[in-house]
Formats: structure tokens, C-alpha cells, sequence
């Protein structure tokens, strides 16, 4: 099978050519087009202020000039302020008492209550350190009035006594903590990884079907398998090298590491996911019934990357799965040069796991050769 | 009796075609295992850090102990410079597992700074490659910062000579008291799974009805004797009745399995599963009428599963998705079902509060039943 005649055949497949060129690149647009804001920014929630004072006020302007939140409405009981949290309307509410200044005058420390949806935990995340440091602020506010109303301290001792102790946080390699960075950068490399598997099934699929059709005597050999398939190797890199160009020049988002270390895992990755593409292919002998196989391998796979929730925190049975992945070693490296930028040796220890899609290279081998001999006999 | 025979045929057909067999009832309970199996332990905790003690006052060991005494943190190593604490950092994760994760470092003069009122300040610097754990540590550090600003304000009260009832009642002027609400254990399952579940129904039951369609484009059997509106008719009514047990299975025994809130009534949940079920398995049998081989139809519904779980509004807020996203991911069920679905069973919303998620559900019901029948009449008329 020669260069020329694959590319006749992928070039004349509208259906083929569409699945491995632009819409890989549409789906990539459409995960970076949701993640669009990196932060959020004026999540609505809600205040019941039962109180009415200047002091309450005060604590709800201070939550209002938080960059995460937005008081969008406010409360005369409760109860309204629940249904608006079910309904999904605020995201959180906060509860003022009664007497909240009085209380504060004759030093009784009120209680101020604020309940936040935690069903959506990273909304729910931000919105509750937004209204804790909130909080925290109008607290240190009312204490240093406080103090200065004594008339024996300096504003900076007063200061110092309301905020004992302070701290300054440092987010290392994503400065902003910014959530694009942080989801694209995992998510993109999670889409390849179903690209490439599931192209695999519809690139044997088309060759099989065109094998058929030319001669139905024999059925697809190793060699066969393996040329028409490295004919689509260089396809798949040039979308692993776009997306790290993308994100790394395109974006510019921080790059300690070597783009040769993540080319090389790139190819790597590459190769175990057409091995296991071409196995599903082998194992079932039937398109549909190979992809859909892929697709319970790899459409979870993005959960078991380790970034979102973390690898140390997953059970064994998680983790077995997770080294199942060819995706799972190549996020590794792909955080370890991009964030940590460790040498190419690591990168290459890293990848030491993906010798173990030999075996299913083998059987896939196996498996191919004994269809082979079998439809052989048969003629 | 015609109708009775067809719906037999039908199911024969369905149980007997492999890939959907193999697509609907393998691939929903592989799921639901495979699913949660990373988030089993819930919430992150006893993350890895390093301390960096300037001070090495009593008051910093203090701190030491108290960071080390949170859930979410252990400190694994203290480091004499933040020069080697930064060196272990970026080795970290060389295998992935070990190392740490943050280093908190505490100033010079830090209980000086305390007794003389002067606020020092804590630095503390973490790995934000995985907000999870970043998140993580900065809660545990928050907390015991907070435990320990508070110990040294009640000591500050009891030597200006209040009584110490009246120092710890005092802490600060107004107390706050934060309540996580429908999630109160912040568990990751509980956040994930009830979105994740009604993808998982939606794509499988779209790629069934998609291959019941292109199995059959080709070739001729009892589907060329009936018309096109029957076909279509007891085709979706036997692939919803089959999925409504597979979403008893999944709202059911998944849930009570993983201990997920079940706050919605039968009803409700029949409510939302109707049109949620019928527009889904719709848009299959669009999918495989107007694909011309089948095994595009697993293809195209397996890469959409990403972008509609990020769209759908329950991973990722809503308010801060651009609006032509929203507006495409509604034109899927999956987008108002699990806003409802999570509204009515996890929140229990009642179905006036996420009516018009309803609503849009029965439009997408209606459109796409429209939008699939056009294109399955030509292709199961056309030989």
C-alpha cells in the first residue's frame, strides 16, 4: 500500500478526513471557548439583612466590592432567600441578625450565618473564601473604629490588633490561578487521546472496507496494518504540536520545560494509543462495536489524569486504571516540563510504563495473524 | 395486533444487534463503576508540605504543630533555607506521588512581630498545577493561622486583665459561621456523579438509537414492511422503556451506592426522564439516519461528551460561560436535564422552581423529534 493510495483514500473519505483534520481542532476551540474566562468573577448571592443598620451595610458592600461575588439581591426572610438557593438563582446567602449593630456596640460579637451551595464544590469553594475574607475585612474594619474610638492607639497598632496574623499566598507556574490554564492544558491533551484511539478504528475500518472491496480473498496483514497506520502518525503529532503551540506560544502561558521532552512523549503517546486503537479494532472486528469499547476507555480518562482531583487521593483500584492510560504518563511529563521544568531524563523514567503497551501490541499482533490464517482456510 | 408484532420485532432487533447490546447495558454499568473510581476517598486531604521556620520562637513551633494538626495538611519535612524547600518542590513528582506540594515559610521576628502588635506575615507558596490540592493546603493554612491569631488575641485580652470567659467569647466582633449546603461533606462524588450519570444516559441511549438506524440503513427486513412513522413511533417508545430501568438503576442503586442525595419524588424524576429520554434518543436516530456508517455515530456522540458535560453548567458556573456556548449546549438534553436534575434530586427544588428547564426539555422533545423524523422516513423509504 503506498503513500499515494492512503492518501486517495483519506482524501476521497469525506467523513475520515473530517474526523482526523478540522473537527479535532473545532472541539479544541469549542472546550477553550467554554473555559473563556479563566476566573469567575461576580457570582450572585444573596443577603438577608435583618438588622437594617449602618453596620450591616457595611458587611454587605464589603462582600459586594469582592471580585468573586455579587450581591444581586437582598432578602426580607429567609425562607425567600432558600428558594432562590434551590431555584439557582444565587449561589450562596448571608444571613445578618437582628440587633447585629447593638450587639456589636455593647461588644457581644454577633452571629453572622452564611450558607453556600456546596453542591457545586468549585463554585462553592470560591464563594466561601470570598465571603470569609470578606468577612474577615469588615471585621478588621469594625475593630479598628474600635480601637480608634478608644483614643489610645495609632491606626497602625490598631491594625496590627485586629490582624494578628497575615498572610501572603504565592500560586507557583499559574500565577493567576487561572482556570483556563489550569483545565485547556489537561482537557485538550484528554480529546487527543480519544481522537487518536478512535481514529485508529475508523482508519483500519476504511482500509478493511476498501480491502474488501478490491479483493475479498485476504484480509489486512501486520505490514499492512502498520503502513497505513504510520501514515497517519505525522497527522496526529502535527495536533500535538499545535495544541503545546497554542497554549505555550499562542497564549503564552508560563513554559519552564523542553518542548523537545514533550514532542518525544508526544510521539510516545501517540504510538499506545494507535496500539490500542488497533486492538479494540482486532478484538471486536467490528467498527462500531470497536469504538464504542474505546470510548469506555478513554472518555472517562480525563478524571483519572490526577489533575482535577489529585493522584495521591485515588484508591488502588483508581490508579490501576489510571496506568491503563497512555494519557495519564504523558500528563505527567507534560506538568513536570511545563511546571517543574525537570530534565529530559525524568521525562524519559516517565514514560518507562509505556513499554507495557507491548503486550497488547503483541496480542493485537496475534490476533491479526490467526483472523488472517483462518479466513485463509476457508479459501 | 400489527403493532404488538412490531414492537416484538423490535425488541428482538435491539437485543439481538451486539453493539447496542454491548453500548446499552455493558457500557451503563461499566460506568457506573468506572466513574467514581477516583474520587472514592471524597476530599483531598493530609497534603504534603514543607515548613520553612525563621524563627524557631515557641510560637512558630506552635504553628508547625497546628498546620500539622489540620486534616488537609502534614508536614513532611522542614527545610533550613527557602532556597532547599524550593529545590524539593521542583523535584517533586518525579514518580508522581511523593514530594511535596507547598511550602509555608515563617518570617523572622514572627512572635516578636506578635507581642509587639505589629501583624507579621506568614508566607506561604504552593503548587497551583492542581488547584485541588493547592485549594486544599491553603485551607488547612488558613485555618491554622486563624486557630493561632485567635490564641494570641484571648492572651492579649487576658493580660489587659478581662476575665478569660469574656477573652474567648471575644475573638473577633462578629463570628462567622460558614454552611456548605446540599453538600455539607464537600464530598467530589457527590459533585460529579449526578451530572456525570445523566451524560452517561443520555450519550449511551443516543449511540443505541443511532445504531438500531445504521445497522438497518442497509439491507432489508421487517423495517421496509412497516411505515416510517411506526418504525419510529415503537423504536423510541422500546429504547425509552429500556432506559427508564437503566435510569431506576442509576438513580436508584447508583445513588444509594454512593450515598448521593435523593430528595426528588417519583414523579418529578418521571417528569424530567420523559422528555429528557425522548429528545435524547431522538437525536439518535437523527444521528444514524443522516451518518452514512454506523460506527460514526458512537464516533460523533463519544467526542461531544466532553464539551456538553463542561457546558451543562453544574462542573463549570454558568454565569461565566460565554452565552453563544449556553445557547449551542441547550440545544442538547443533557444541558437542562442536569440543571434539573441536580436542582430537583440533589437540592430538592420542586418542579415549579425548574419549570423552565422543563419546558426547554419538551421543546428539545418536540424540535428534535421533528429534525430526526424528516431524514429517517427518506432513509428507511430509500433503498
Amino acid at each position: 500500500m503506498t503513500f499515494r493510495t492512503q492518501w486517495q483514500l483519506f482524501y476521497r473519505d469525506k467523513w475520515l478526513f473530517s474526523c482526523l483534520t478540522w473537527v479535532p481542532i473545532l472541539l479544541a476551540l469549542s472546550i477553550w471557548a467554554i473555559f473563556f474566562h479563566g476566573t469567575a468573577r461576580d457570582l450572585p448571592i444573596g443577603v438577608v439583612d435583618l438588622s437594617h443598620s449602618q453596620l450591616s451595610r457595611t458587611i454587605s458592600r464589603q462582600l459586594d466590592a469582592s471580585a468573586t461575588l455579587a450581591v444581586n439581591d437582598k432578602y426580607s426572610d429567609v425562607s425567600q432567600a432558600k428558594n432562590a438557593l434551590i431555584s439557582g438563582d444565587i449561589y450562596a446567602y448571608v444571613v445578618i441578625p437582628g440587633q447585629f449593630d447593638r450587639d456589636i456596640y455593647r461588644g457581644q460579637s454577633p452571629q453572622i450565618s452564611a450558607f453556600y451551595n456546596s453542591q457545586y464544590i468549585l463554585v462553592g469553594k470560591l464563594v466561601s473564601s470570598a465571603i470569609i475574607s470578606a468577612v474577615g475585612t469588615a471585621n478588621a474594619q469594625i475593630e479598628v473604629l474600635g480601637s480608634l474610638s478608644d483614643g489610645n492607639t495609632t491606626t497602625q497598632s490598631a491594625m496590627g490588633r485586629a490582624l494578628t496574623i497575615r498572610t501572603q499566598i504565592t500560586p507557583l507556574f499559574n500565577k493567576n490561578t487561572n482556570y483556563t490554564q489550569f483545565l485547556v492544558s489537561a482537557i485538550i491533551p484528554a480529546l487527543w487521546q480519544i481522537f487518536i484511539v478512535a481514529g485508529t478504528i475508523l482508519i483500519i475500518t476504511a482500509n478493511a472496507a476498501n480491502k474488501s472491496a478490491a479483493s475479498r480473498a485476504t484480509r489486512l496483514s501486520v505490514g499492512q496494518v502498520m503502513t497505513t497506520l504510520s501514515f497517519y502518525i505525522p497527522l496526529f503529532l502535527l495536533h500535538g504540536a499545535l495544541f503545546l503551540l497554542w497554549f505555550y506560544v499562542g497564549f503564552d502561558w508560563p513554559m519552564n520545560g523542553s518542548f523537545v521532552a514533550l514532542l518525544f512523549a508526544q510521539f510516545v503517546t501517540c504510538i499506545a494509543c494507535m496500539i490500542m486503537g488497533a486492538f479494540f479494532y482486532f478484538l471486536t472486528h467490528d467498527a462500531a462495536r470497536a469504538i464504542s469499547v474505546a470510548g469506555a476507555f478513554t472518555a472517562p480518562s480525563f478524571a483519572f489524569m490526577g489533575i482535577t482531583f489529585p493522584v495521591t487521593d485515588m484508591n488502588t483500584a483508581a490508579l490501576i486504571w489510571r496506568n491503563l492510560l497512555p494519557i495519564s504518563h504523558y500528563i505527567e511529563v507534560q506538568v513536570s516540563q511545563v511546571s517543574y521544568g525537570v530534565s529530559w531524563i525524568v521525562a524519559l523514567t516517565q514514560l518507562l510504563p509505556m513499554f507495557g503497551y507491548l503486550l497488547p501490541l503483541f496480542l493485537t499482533y496475534l490476533l491479526i495473524t490467526k483472523r488472517r490464517n483462518s479466513s485463509e482456510l476457508i479459501v | 395486533m400489527k403493532k404488538l408484532a412490531l414492537l416484538m420485532l423490535e425488541i428482538k432487533a435491539i437485543m439481538g444487534n451486539s453493539a447496542v447490546v454491548l453500548t446499552m447495558f455493558a457500557g451503563v454499568i461499566f460506568y457506573s463503576f468506572l466513574y467514581p473510581l477516583p474520587y472514592a476517598n471524597q476530599t483531598p486531604r493530609e497534603q504534603n508540605i514543607s515548613i520553612v521556620n525563621l524563627d524557631r520562637s515557641q510560637a512558630s513551633y506552635q504553628l508547625e504543630r497546628m498546620v500539622d494538626a489540620t486534616p488537609q495538611i502534614t508536614v513532611v519535612q522542614r527545610d533550613h533555607s527557602i532556597k532547599a524547600a524550593e529545590d524539593a518542590l521542583l523535584t517533586h513528582s518525579n514518580d508522581g506521588i511523593s514530594g511535596i506540594s507547598g511550602i509555608l515559610v515563617i518570617p523572622e521576628h514572627f512572635y516578636k512581630d506578635l507581642l509587639l502588635g505589629k501583624s507579621p506575615v506568614l508566607a506561604y507558596a504552593g503548587d497551583a498545577s492542581f488547584f485541588l490540592v493547592y485549594g486544599t493546603i491553603i485551607e488547612g493554612l488558613a485555618n491554622a493561622g486563624g486557630t493561632l491569631a485567635a490564641k494570641i488575641k484571648v492572651s492579649h485580652l487576658l493580660t489587659q486583665g478581662l476575665p478569660a470567659d469574656y477573652a474567648s467569647n471575644h475573638v473577633s466582633s462578629v463570628k462567622l459561621n460558614m454552611k456548605p449546603t446540599f453538600n455539607p461533606g464537600m464530598g467530589y462524588i457527590h459533585y460529579v456523579l449526578p451530572a456525570v450519570f445523566v451524560l452517561i444516559l443520555q450519550q449511551t441511549l443516543a449511540m443505541a438509537a443511532g445504531l438500531m438506524g445504521g445497522t438497518q440503513k442497509s439491507g432489508h427486513g421487517y423495517w421496509r414492511q412497516y411505515g416510517s412513522g411506526q418504525i419510529f413511533a415503537v423504536r423510541s417508545i422500546t429504547l425509552v422503556g429500556i432506559y427508564v430501568f437503566l435510569s431506576l438503576y442509576y438513580f436508584g442503586v447508583g445513588f444509594e451506592m454512593y450515598g448521593i442525595n435523593r430528595l426528588a419524588d417519583i414523579p418529578t424524576m418521571l417528569a424530567i426522564l420523559m422528555p429528557f429520554l425522548f429528545s435524547t434518543c431522538f437525536i439518535g436516530i437523527w444521528l444514524g439516519a443522516i451518518l452514512p456508517r454506523r460506527e460514526l455515530v458512537t464516533f460523533v456522540v463519544l467526542i461531544s461528551s466532553m464539551p456538553l458535560i463542561f457546558s451543562a453548567g453544574v462542573i463549570w458556573p454558568l454565569e461565566i460561560i460565554p452565552s453563544p456556548i449556553i445557547w449551542l449546549s441547550s440545544l442538547f438534553p443533557s444541558t437542562p436535564a442536569i440543571q434539573a436534575f441536580v436542582a430537583a434530586n440533589q437540592m430538592g427544588a420542586t418542579l415549579y422552581q425548574i419549570m423552565d428547564k422543563l419546558l426547554l426539555l419538551w421543546g428539545l422533545t418536540f424540535l428534535w423529534g421533528v429534525v430526526a423524523f424528516i431524514p429517517f422516513k427518506r432513509s428507511n423509504e430509500s433503498d
